[in-house]
């Protein structure tokens, strides 16, 4: 299985990671933006209310007169540095100041009105924000102070665009880093799948890769190996284990038929009868040394260890060499061998163990399915393995006693010969087993159907 | 022809060596790997026939320290060790066969007989037996003159006894062979498939050219 770049833990942790550090960005710079902008506001305000204060103790000490020439003189001292000053009678008539006409409708309702006031400057003519208050005089006469605010606005703009482009700037920065976080985890993570999946196919030499960056990952990979080992190192032993018991049967076996065999070359040559004895002997040598073998096969299959050098084999065009193999007998025994063989059916697997096991299956067929009878074998792909269906109109084997028609030795009803060593159905399930396959024996409505899928 | 024989096994090693003997082969024998090894690369041998498990020096290091210098004796590995991947080892090892203890004399004799008189070289089109003839290209039998009807497979198992014709082929060597099977089905296959043949060939014809070699397997060949 190959991962996703999206569908991994890291890539999901990543884009978490990067709405968590955008979400910090923005609020931080947000809240320096909004502190700023109400600090500058402040100070402002500051400004406005002790010029309204200063100019309100001088209304109070010298009338009228003293606040107009307060204003005047207020406006030459400081000419265009952004100090906006207007006296007004009640009727918004101006009286004095660097404004010309009252800039709202009336009296204004916030008690920090702004405005905008146009002005001409060297070249060209700018209009410039003014914040402001206004203040009633006792007598009924208006007012204004303002301060020219562009500066300040200027500033909350930068600081705007700056803000955004911190957390868009922080934002791709964590996107790339999680990004490259995770493409580096997930890589590795795969690196260590796919070995995995090549030491399941029977590559049992092969170790997980150390980066020799002492992390986390080594240590697992490390642990994994230890363990990988310590599976190989059995796997040696129960070879060898299963080595000595072959040789040391077979051995025995092997003088025990050499004697018999020297028996016959002898001179004078012996009678009919006794020579007669001699070769059934050495039948019954060599049944036994089948059963030996296959006994030997089975239980190294049932050990569970890993099956030898596999490789593409096309179960299809196995199938329908063995059912042209068998065909003659089958016809000879009056049974209907038929092959429904679908090509390029590949599994990863032995082709002398896949062989045996349909050997098997079809010997099996023959034993008990009756002269007219039928026997047919199918392959098939299916999604992700190779389904193959040994399937006959014989006696079959009733529902209780299928899960035992697998044990070794056991045979069923009349229609078996004694030659048969019980071993064949056993024999094919360790061999699916060893393929990582699956064995199921089902009724064909009448007679036996034998299903074995095998991972492609 | 000379044979060395590399078994520990002295009991099987004697019949052995009585055996090939009387089928007229002079025999050396090597009781252990290292004299095997030695005496191997120091002698003229036709053929090797070795035990894959020796004492000192395993048959398959034998083959593999041959092959290593260059020494490229046919050489038949007599094994106890009968698992389709004991036998995919032997044969990547170098071995040109392999055989599974315990085994019949004959089918020992017919496969060096084979190892010695190797099939008849492949770029041959045309396979000549007294009046049976196949032409490889075209995939075309005659049996005097008249051509014959058979199946790709029987083709197969036609062409593999016209090349080894005049030597004894056993059943196994026919499964292995025609049909790349290195395991014994208990059925009497070879035998159907072998009478299918004889009946498409020698039927009608004074002179049979299949014969069966009893306790052996089957020859092709034009004497009677």
């Amino acid at each position: 299985m190959r991962l996703g770049l999206f569908n991994t833990t890291a890539s999901r942790l990543s884009v978490g990671y990067t709405l968590l550090v955008t979400l910090a960005v923005g609020v931080t710079l947000g809240s320096a933006y909004l502190l700023t902008e109400s600090l500058i506001t402040d100070e402002v305000d500051l400004i406005i209310d002790s010029e309204l204060a200063s100019l309100e103790e001088k209304f109070a000490r010298s009338g009228l007169a003293g606040v107009t020439d307060e204003i005047n003189l207020r406006i030459d001292s400081w000419g265009r540095i952004g100090a906006v000053y207007m006296l007004a009678d009640s009727s918004f008539e101006r009286i004095a100041g660097n404004v010309t006409h009252w800039p709202f409708d009336g009296m204004p309702s916030e008690a920090r009105p702004e405005f905008e006031i146009a002005t001409i400057e060297p070249g060209r003519r700018a209009v410039h924000p003014v914040r402001a208050a206004v203040r009633t005089l006792p007598g009924g006469d208006l007012l204004l102070v303002g301060t020219d605010i562009s500066q300040g606005r200027r500033f909350a703009a930068k600081f705007r665009v700056a803000t955004l482009y911190g957390i868009g700037l922080s934002t791709l920065a964590a996107a790339l880093a999680g990004f490259w976080f995770s493409y580096r985890l997930a890589r590795r993570v795969e690196e260590v799948t796919r070995t995995c999946q090549r030491i399941m196919a029977g590559e049992w030499g092969r170790r997980l890769p150390l980066a020799g960056a002492n992390d986390e990952f080594d240590a697992l990979a490390a642990s994994v190996n230890r363990v990988l080992d310590r599976l190989e190192e059995q796997a040696g032993t129960l070879r060898a284990t299963f080595d000595s018991t072959a040789h040391d049967l077979r051995a025995p076996l092997h003088r025990l038929r050499t004697r018999l065999e020297a028996l016959l070359w002898h001179s004078p040559p012996l009678e009919p009868a006794a020579r007669e004895s001699i070769e059934s002997a050495l039948r019954e040598v060599d049944h036994l040394q089948r059963t030996l073998a296959t006994l030997l096969q089975i239980a190294l299959a049932e050990s569970g260890a890993p099956l030898a050098s596999p490789s593409a084999v096309d179960v299809g065009a196995l199938a329908a060499e063995l059912v042209e193999l068998f065909e003659p007998v089958a016809g000879a025994q009056g049974v209907a061998l038929d092959c429904r063989p679908e090509s390029a059916a590949i599994v990863q697997g032995n082709r002398q163990l896949l062989a045996q096991l349909l050997t098997n299956l079809i010997e099996n067929g023959l034993k008990y399915v009756p002269a007219g009878g039928r026997i047919e074998v199918a392959v098939r792909r299916l999604a992700d393995s190779v389904r193959l269906t040994v399937s006959d109109n014989g006696p079959g084997i009733a529902a209780e006693n299928r899960a035992r028609a697998v044990q070794p030795f056991v045979r069923f009803g009349a229609g078996a010969k004694s030659e048969g060593s019980g071993l064949g159905l056993s024999l094919v399930a360790a061999i699916a087993r060893l393929h990582r396959g699956r064995l199921e024996l089902e009724s064909n409505d009448p007679g036996l159907r034998v299903v074995v899928d095998l991972p492609a | 022809m000379h044979v060395l024989l590399i078994e520990d096994d002295i009991e099987a090693a004697r019949f052995l060596i009585k055996g090939l003997c009387e089928s007229g082969y002079t025999v050396d024998h090597a009781a252990d790997g290292r004299a095997g090894l030695l005496r191997a690369t120091e002698g003229q041998f036709d053929l090797i026939v070795t035990d894959r498990m020796l004492p000192q020096v395993d048959g398959l290091a034998i083959i593999e320290q041959l092959r290593g210098r260059e020494i490229g004796t046919p050489v038949l590995v007599l094994s106890a060790l009968g698992s389709v991947d004991d036998r995919i080892r032997g044969l990547k090892a170098g071995g040109d066969d392999y055989l599974t203890k315990p085994f019949a004399f004959a089918e020992l004799l017919a496969r060096i007989e084979a190892l010695l008189r190797r099939p008849s070289a492949p770029h041959v089109t045309r396979l000549k037996v007294e009046d049976l003839e196949f032409d490889l290209l075209a995939r075309r039998v005659t049996r005097a003159g008249r051509e014959l009807e058979l199946t790709a497979r029987e083709l197969k198992l036609l062409e593999f006894l016209m090349r080894r014709a005049g030597q004894v082929v056993t059943r196994t060597m026919l499964l292995e062979g025609v049909w790349d099977l290195h395991f014994d089905p208990q059925s009497n296959l070879i035998d159907v498939h072998i009478s299918r043949l004889r009946q498409a060939i020698d039927r009608g014809s004074d002179h049979p050219l299949i014969h069966t070699v009893r306790g052996s397997g089957y020859v092709l060949r034009s004497d009677g």
